[in-house]
């Protein structure tokens, strides 16, 4: 196969592949629901890691898992190991889950002891 | 409690994580695109370089990476074990690697000690097949991992 073969054949993929790996490329908001979601609970557990930090909250005995960035930009929004502990008052606002059994979301702000952290800053809702 | 510091340092890491994350990628790609090759020239699909040179120049190629992909898989793994072992995509992906590895056994039990000449058997070149279709699963059901 020639050089140029290879470079034409390349770009036939692309243009074939490009509008099916859109909705992935999103990695993380593709599964979530268009319209804003608040939950509120309480953290039972925290995860501030790779390959993105997660919250799972108590809801009246559900718990949710709530998604949030990854870690370096989780703790650019200024939360860190020490903002939120097992047990404090949780609201979280973002996507949740197109599917609606399914317990879990994308938290785009989350506040706890009344402090606001903006883990999507160009996410969060303007009102 | 060595291993363990590692871990947490790769959990909290802005660099070490996507290095490690690049590696088996690239471990994946190369053992991957390798068996991928192999297959293709066993079931006669690429003629044009000589059977016995190419399959143990990919043979080799698969023996030095293969480990690379369960090394740099593992400490992934390791930082979130309790959350992959549930994942389905990661189940899946397991379970494939398992009959990627049988698959890969009963192969040998088929081609014997082929010669430069010889074709391989049907049994053989069902399994070449078949290993094609179990890799890429093992692929897709691998990136599936972060989507479920």
């Amino acid at each position: 196969m020639s050089i140029q073969t290879s470079i034409r054949r390349t770009c036939l993929a692309l243009a074939l592949l490009l509008p099916a790996s859109a909705a992935l490329a999103h990695h993380g908001w593709s599964w979530t629901d268009d319209g804003f979601f608040e939950l509120e609970g309480v953290v039972a557990a925290i995860y501030l890691g790779n390959p993105h930090a997660t919250m799972d909250v108590d809801v009246e005995g559900e718990t949710w898992r709530v998604e949030l960035a990854p870690p370096r930009q989780t703790e650019r929004s200024g939360f860190t190991e020490e903002s939120a502990a097992v047990g404090d008052e949780v609201k979280a606002i973002g996507n949740r889950s197109r599917d609606e059994t399914e317990p879990r979301m994308k938290a785009v702000r989350i506040i706890v002891h009344d402090m606001t952290y903006d883990i999507y800053p160009n996410r969060v809702p303007t009102n | 409690m060595e291993r363990l510091r590692a871990v947490n340092a790769l959990k909290g890491s802005y660099y070490a994580y996507p290095l490690v994350n690049a590696l088996h990628i690239l471990a994946i790609g190369t053992l991957v695109g390798a068996v991928l090759l192999m297959d293709l020239r066993i079931l006669g699909v690429v003629r044009s370089v000589a059977r016995e040179p190419l399959l143990h120049l990919l043979r080799e190629a698969v023996a030095l990476i293969f480990p690379v992909a369960v090394v740099t898989g593992l400490a992934l793994f390791s930082i979130r074990a309790q959350e992959y072992a549930t994942n389905p995509a990661f189940i899946a992906k397991m379970a494939l690697l398992v009959l990627a590895g049988v698959n890969f056994w009963a192969f040998q039990r088929f081609a014997g000690s082929e010669s430069d000449a010889d074709a391989y058997s049907t049994a053989a070149r069902l399994s070449a097949a078949l290993s094609i279709v179990l890799w890429v699963s093992v692929l897709v059901a691998g990136r599936f991992i972060g989507f479920i």
